[in-house]
């Protein structure tokens, strides 16, 4: 059935190649997300799960939902990229000949991950996914500057090496399921009915090297490096980056992790979750502190994210899973209208430095106000979505130990303190009347302060929308979420 | 037919050979033999493989060798050649955190962590002493492709690593289970990969890492130059 997808979307893709204008490829791209958002929804809502088509085909809850949760990303992104590459264009930075190459991947991207989500095999997982890898590198770069090269091998590098590593923990699960049952296999329904019967040593060992591949995938530390690079450098595609690619990895664990918990092996495992998100979090905050970068304040939070996810994970009582994954889901959404916002500020200034930022209430008055909004909601404050799935998150890991709970609250609030600094001091520069238009401070360099940069609507319209979901998330928890979220955590096998 | 405990002894030779060709790869300074260790390498995987296929009789080994033989010893290394040539770079002198001396006796401390790893994850797993030991020189491969990847400056030489460390893993496969046939396609994504990323090296990439960092601070092509 995954070649038939397969083979649909390649049809799609050579469709992909032949228009000529701008309008007409972008309008692809948001078509092709928008059909993946019909698909995901007509599937929760009809399909009576899990269902399974031939061999490798499989949709439960767990995937749908990280599927609905990249598609939205997608449908974003796409409406927004049309206006950033147009003014890349605009500015040289893009060249136009690049932009079909821009749009194939963009769509490449979709599809492979789409696949890795819904392949019942492992294997065929870690295949689609070195394919997302490869595709989101293309995305980072496509611009012809050199640095997005150095930021795109550097992203190749580590996160295929690690999924070397994963590939490892493959060949070590295959070896365990031919010696329980005879015949290996990779498939996940036929390892989670086993596992009970692996033996929990090597297990456990499998686990920790599929862990070292889909963490740097996930960009949890160490396995980080690349993830403020390819931030920083990618054009407006970051936001899909973290939509996409974290969750991607995150979605690998929790299913690995999932194997493990009938294991004997489960504490080992958890705690092994539970260190790497402690870690994540305290390097994150530690690094985000005295950041100058917007677009790598904005990086390190996610990694900072992602070790609070794992943590959750990890935790392995019911509630901090629901959290965990209603977490994924409203981090995405403020992730993505803080980058989008940050993606408007740097066509404003042509940089993503502090020091750059001046005048931004009279210059970019909406971006402002979704940076602000959106850092609010970043570090999970009350009207937002992440303020009860933090909340709960952090209350139940004082199960697995009080101190773990003071520590990751301590450095959320340092993670806090980074946003605040960070826009305060960016944002209160203002330039004095007779101050003069040519700036005599040092990091001044463009000369465009004085007018705005007029944001496309189809830049603006997504930043908005995101935040406003985020928020209406926050202040209403709709019933069918919850069915699903409920229904996940009861096939992952928290009982 | 040939004497298994006669192409036993010879495979146990080739791992030898296939552990200094990982040494070499992690301390040769020139481009070129660099490529020609890992030539031989994948010459090597894919003698072991054969091999391996006399004494078992299973296809599936014949096939990977055919494949390895394929891509790793004609294809990749002529595609790599070409682009060595363009960029016309002939050595990687430098070393960015491990000096060659260092990795080397890392390496060793490596194989030696594989060993006790294996040991202790296989322990109630009954693999015979041939395929165990295959086992520790596929991960130790790995570890040290991985090393070099991590120390090696120039990007061909880092991609060169890669895919030494792919070889690892592909031994690790044949000896510690029998080979899904999935494998062999994983073959071509690496092989896509390779190819994605070489061409983006010949476009535009013709020094190394850090020293074009140097350069785009000095141009400023990308405004507002970036602080690390």
């Amino acid at each position: 059935m995954i070649r038939f997808y397969l083979l649909a979307m390649g049809a799609f893709l050579a469709l992909d190649l032949l228009p000529k204008s701008h309008r007409l490829m972008n309008a692809l791209a948001s078509g092709n997300a928008l059909l993946h958002l019909a698909l995901t929804c007509t599937a929760l809502l009809t399909l009576d799960l899990p269902v399974r088509y031939g061999p490798s085909l499989y949709l439960d809850h767990l995937n749908l939902y990280v599927e609905l949760i990249t598609v939205l990303g997608f449908c974003a992104a796409a409406p927004y990229a049309k206006g950033y590459t147009e003014s890349l264009m605009e500015e040289g930075e893009l060249d136009p000949k690049n932009l079909k190459l821009f749009y194939l991947a963009f769509n490449l991207l979709l599809v492979t991950a789409t696949a890795a989500l819904f392949s019942d095999n492992l294997a065929l997982f870690w295949i689609f996914a070195e394919l997302t890898t490869v595709c989101a590198a293309v995305l980072v770069v496509i611009l012809s500057a050199r640095e997005n090269i150095d930021a795109g091998l550097k992203y190749v590098f580590i996160v295929s090496g690690a999924m070397l590593f994963a590939f490892l923990g493959l060949i070590f699960l295959f070896t365990l399921s031919a010696r329980a049952l005879g015949e290996g296999t990779l498939s996940w329904t036929e390892l989670m009915e086993n596992a009970s019967s692996f033996s929990p040593a090597l297990l456990l060992a499998s686990f920790a090297f599929v862990f070292i591949g889909f963490g740097a995938k996930a960009g949890i530390a160490p396995f980080h490096t690349w993830l403020p690079d390819a931030y920083a450098r990618a054009p407006s595609v970051s936001a899909i980056l973290s939509g996409l690619m974290q969750n991607l990895g995150i979605y690998g664990i929790l299913r690995t992790y999932a194997l493990l918990r009938v294991s004997d092996s489960a504490p080992q495992a958890s705690f092994i979750l539970i260190a790497a998100g402690l870690f994540s979090i305290a390097l994150a905050a530690f690094s985000m502190l005295q950041q100058r970068n917007l677009k790598r304040l904005i990086a390190f939070s996610s990694v900072e994210h992602m070790g609070l996810l794992l943590i959750g994970i990890g935790i392995g009582t019911p509630i901090a899973l629901f959290w965990a994954l209603f977490y994924m889901l409203v981090h995405v959404l403020v992730k993505e209208a803080l980058l989008f916002a940050a993606g408007i500020l740097h066509r404003q200034y042509g940089s993503n430095m502090r020091e750059d930022m001046r005048d931004v209430f009279k210059l970019q008055p909406r971006a402002a106000w979704t940076l602000i909004l959106g850092s609010i909601a970043i570090v999970g404050m009350p009207p937002f979505p992440l303020f009860p799935a933090k909340f709960f998150i952090l209350l139940e890991s004082a199960e697995v130990s009080p101190y773990l709970t003071l520590a990751v609250l301590l450095l959320l609030i340092l993670a806090a303190a980074a946003f605040s600094n960070f826009l305060l001091k960016a944002f209160s520069r203002v330039t004095e009347e007779g101050e003069g238009e040519h700036g005599k401070e040092p990091g001044y360099r463009k000369k465009s302060f004085q007018d705005p940069y007029v944001v496309r609507a189809g830049m603006r319209i997504p930043t908005v929308f995101m935040l406003a979901l985020a928020l209406l998330l926050g202040l209403w928890f709709p019933e069918p979420l919850k069915v699903l979220l409920e229904a996940i955590v009861l096939e992952l096998g928290y009982v | 037919m040939i004497d298994p405990l006669y192409l036993e002894g010879v495979i146990k030779i080739l791992f030898v050979f296939v552990l200094i060709s990982a040494a070499l790869i992690i301390s040769t300074r020139s481009l070129a033999s660099v490529l020609n260790t890992y030539t031989v390498q994948s010459f090597l995987l894919a003698a072991v493989s054969f091999l391996l296929y006399l004494i078992d009789g299973k296809s599936e080994l014949l096939l990977l060798a055919g494949l390895t033989l394929a891509s790793k010893v004609l294809l990749i290394p002529h595609f790599i050649n070409r682009i060595e040539e363009k960029i016309k770079i002939r050595r990687d002198l430098d070393f960015t955190y491990l000096e060659p001396t260092t990795s080397l006796l890392l390496s060793i401390g490596l194989i030696l962590l594989s060993y006790t790893f294996l040991s202790r994850v296989f322990g109630d797993l009954a693999l015979s002493r041939l395929f165990f030991f295959g086992a520790v020189i596929g991960l130790s491969l790995t570890l040290m492709g991985m090393l070099v990847m991590f120390s090696r400056k120039k990007v061909i030489t880092k991609a060169l690593g890669y895919l030494s460390m792919e070889n690892g893993v592909l031994m690790l496969g044949i000896f510690v289970t029998e080979l899904p046939f999935i494998l062999e396609v994983l073959i071509v994504i690496d092989l896509i990969i390779l190819v994605l990323l070489t061409s983006i090296l010949a476009v535009g990439l013709d020094s190394s890492i850090e020293e074009y960092r140097a350069k785009i601070r000095k141009l400023q092509i990308w405004n507002g130059g970036e602080a690390l």
